[in-house]
């Protein structure tokens, strides 16, 4: 399968699932933070479990990957200033009820104020690369 | 017609969509050796739309500016739009929950409100190396240190801010 189209298409599963289950829904994802409504922790909870399982078996039966290649798991180092960055985060998801990948589906689902949360990420991204100019550290 | 309903209209239950969206890490491994990630690709956006060609950071990192990752960011577009098509709930629309239904802001102000928490959530995700999916689960689901204090700082500052708005600017109640 080639890749791109192949993310495409698991893209748009994502996208679709994101908003069927309601994690686009800044009530929903609000909601959780000021603690009325847990769906989403369930949401979340039923992904980590299946995705854990999921990655046992497919460990246990389809190595190497389909490529031929042996399974590489990406490994997400922690930096110095990785948990001031994960408190950022935080900060942003909890004002725009959105996170990278909701945001998108919001996007198209048409909500006119989840593009600018959009866009705000594309400069937050652009923030960063300038400062990293001077920061290698970040 | 009821399981049709189901899926393309009624809101799923929570299990429904953990698993296909938990389905997606061991999938994404098999087909292609690539961790779930959505942030990562903004810095293909920020190639695309903005003049940072000539930051380091872009130049040595992104050096394919249309890869997998701008495609995935493009379906999940594309399924959110599918999700309000077959729903019918297809439309433009100014409102963003008990936000735009409580505060009643003017809309510029509701504009650059979501914007800065972009910002916020664009430069955080790059400091800390990962967002929700790339850490929280791909990178607990493989039971990463670094994701698992990643996640809990997300959710301590998301339970910050959210409740400061909710009593400076949705009344409190709710």
């Amino acid at each position: 399968m080639d890749k791109k189209l192949g993310f495409l298409a698991f893209g748009i599963l994502f996208g679709f699932a994101l908003s069927r289950v309601g994690a686009s829904d800044y009530d929903l994802i609000v909601g959780m933070f000021v603690g009325q409504d847990y769906k989403l922790v369930g949401v979340m909870a039923t992904a980590i479990v299946v995705g854990a399982l999921g990655m046992q078996v497919l460990k246990k039966f389809a190595q190497p990957v389909k490529s031929g290649e042996p399974l590489k798991i990406s490994y997400k180092e922690l930096k110095k200033w990785s948990i001031a960055g994960a408190l950022l985060f935080g900060f942003g998801w909890g004002i725009t009820g959105a996170c990278p990948g909701t945001v998108l589906a919001q996007v198209g689902e048409g909500k006119l104020f989840g593009l600018f949360t959009f866009t705000g990420m594309i400069c937050g991204t652009y923030i960063y690369a300038r400062l990293k100019e001077k920061h290698p550290d970040l | 017609m009821f399981i049709l309903r189901s899926i393309f209209v009624d809101p799923w239950p929570f299990w429904a969509g953990g698993i296909v969206i938990g389905l997606l890490v061991p999938l994404l491994y098999y087909y292609f050796n690539t961790a779930l990630g959505v942030s990562t690709g903004y810095g293909n956006l920020v190639k695309i739309f903005l003049p940072a060609k000539n930051l380091q950071w872009i130049k040595t990192k992104y050096t394919e500016t249309y890869s997998w990752r701008v495609y995935f960011i493009i379906g999940i577009i594309l399924g959110g739009l599918l999700s309000a098509i077959l729903s019918g709930n297809l439309g433009i629309t100014t409102e963003m929950g008990r936000f735009t239904a409580i505060a009643g802001w003017p809309a510029v102000l509701n504009a650059v409100f979501f914007f800065v928490g972009g910002i916020l959530l664009g430069l955080g995700a790059r400091i800390a190396g990962g967002c929700t999916s790339g850490h929280s689960i791909h990178g607990i689901a493989n039971l990463h240190i670094s994701s698992i204090l990643a996640t809990i700082f997300f959710i301590i500052g998301g339970i910050i801010t959210a409740n400061i708005v909710r009593s400076l600017f949705l009344g409190g109640a709710w």
